[in-house]
């Protein structure tokens, strides 16, 4: 079987914006794009660029456009799709060579959360939690920072400065650790409108998750928990 | 001698106005979203209905003439079904924001309570309360 691969070239040193190329590939039902990609770079054309590491959708570095949706390259099968296929780099996002994209702004916001563990008490002890305690993130924290979701974002794609999906929803998954004492030093950045309110729940970006997050419904927990501490601020001496 | 040629440039794509028409979900978002403009001239229909009322009884009589023409009703059908397509997509979105209970005993609750208020009012407003 052989099937045709339609790629947004794009090399920064000659060309002003991309432009598609054909491919055509042998495939079977367990060719992934990924192994497409490969396929071509390998037999075809050794200057077609693009990310990848894992193979296994644990990485998160093999997203790209497949016919307009965010996908990983490594977990999109050719043999779900009939006719030829396109694939562009990541939308929302700048793309430096073909199928790269610059993630710089990505990473950014994901710090801008303190995605961490923050807790005062700094001794060499275990913190303990019980299995409903991790039940309540346990969701949240599978994120493996792929940016699909920010692709699928239109809040992100119109204002690149808004924190977007995963960066919030790990504020969320941090804020609802029991064992986390950073949830003061993380609201003003959800507070912002650069935070949880610039979302208006296109909820596009849970279908896309890979990890089946749901990283919309985290965004909106964050609003209902930034309308609390509003309300809490109030009554505060 | 030409510029130097500047290397490295990344290509940054702009979002174009009509950027929701590309997918079938934004499609269903705007869909959402715009279920507010019939729902505006619903709330314009009640606003002056009530100036009507304390207007003059010609004004009123002539409001609810006004309520009755064809094209009002068929605006305030599309109205009805906007909101209850409106009330669908919240009821299914609320359990996921503040997931208390098991979503379909929610999505369910949610309409339950619609359905009460609904026939409150329609009892107290048919007179029968
Ligand atoms: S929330 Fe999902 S789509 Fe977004 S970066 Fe994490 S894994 Fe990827
Ligand atoms: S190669 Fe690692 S997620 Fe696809």
């Amino acid at each position: 079987m052989q099937k045709t691969l339609v790629i947004q070239r794009y090399n920064p040193e000659q060309d002003h914006k991309p432009h598609p190329q054909h491919f055509t590939v042998p495939c079977d039902d367990s060719t992934s794009v990924l192994d497409a990609l490969l396929y071509i770079q390998q037999q075809l054309d050794p200057t077609l660029a693009f990310r990848w590491s894992c193979r296994m959708a644990i990485c998160g570095s093999c997203g790209v456009m497949v016919n307009g949706i965010p996908k990983l390259g490594c977990k999109t099968f050719l043999r779900d799709y009939k006719d030829d296929i396109t694939v562009e780099a990541l939308a929302h996002f700048a793309t430096e060579k073909d199928l790269i994209s610059d993630m710089s702004v990505f990473l950014t916001h994901l710090q801008a959360v303190k995605p961490y563990l923050i807790n005062h008490d700094t001794r060499p002890q275990p913190h303990q939690q019980t299995p409903k305690q991790l039940a309540k993130y346990a969701k949240f924290s599978n994120c493996i920072n792929c940016g699909l979701c920010y692709s699928a974002c239109p809040q992100f794609g119109l204002n690149p400065a808004f924190l977007g999906p995963a960066a919030l929803t790990l504020a969320q998954r941090y804020n609802l650790d029991s064992r986390d004492q950073g949830k003061a030093q993380r609201m003003p950045q959800l507070n912002g409108k650069n935070g949880v309110w610039g979302c208006t729940f296109v909820g596009f970006c849970s279908d896309v998750c890979p990890k089946q997050l749901d990283p919309a419904a985290a965004v909106n927990q964050g609003k209902v928990a930034s309308a609390a501490d509003f309300v809490i601020g109030i009554f505060k001496p | 001698m030409s510029e130097p040629r500047q290397v490295n440039r990344a290509y940054q794509s702009q979002l174009r106005r009509n950027w929701w028409l590309k997918h079938g979900y934004y499609q269903r978002y705007m869909l959402r979203e715009a279920t507010v403009l019939p729902l505006l001239f619903f709330c314009g229909c009640l606003l002056t209905g009530l100036y009507s009322l304390q207007h003059s009884e010609q004004s009123w009589l002539n409001w609810l003439a006004f309520m009755a023409t064809p094209w009002v009703i068929g605006l305030n059908l599309l109205t009805f079904f906007a909101s209850l397509f409106h009330a669908k997509t919240f009821f299914e979105l609320f359990p996921r924001v503040l997931p208390i209970l098991p979503a379909p005993l929610m999505i369910a609750g949610q309409w339950l309570g619609t359905l009460s208020v609904a026939l409150l009012l329609a009892l107290l407003l048919g007179g029968v309360l």
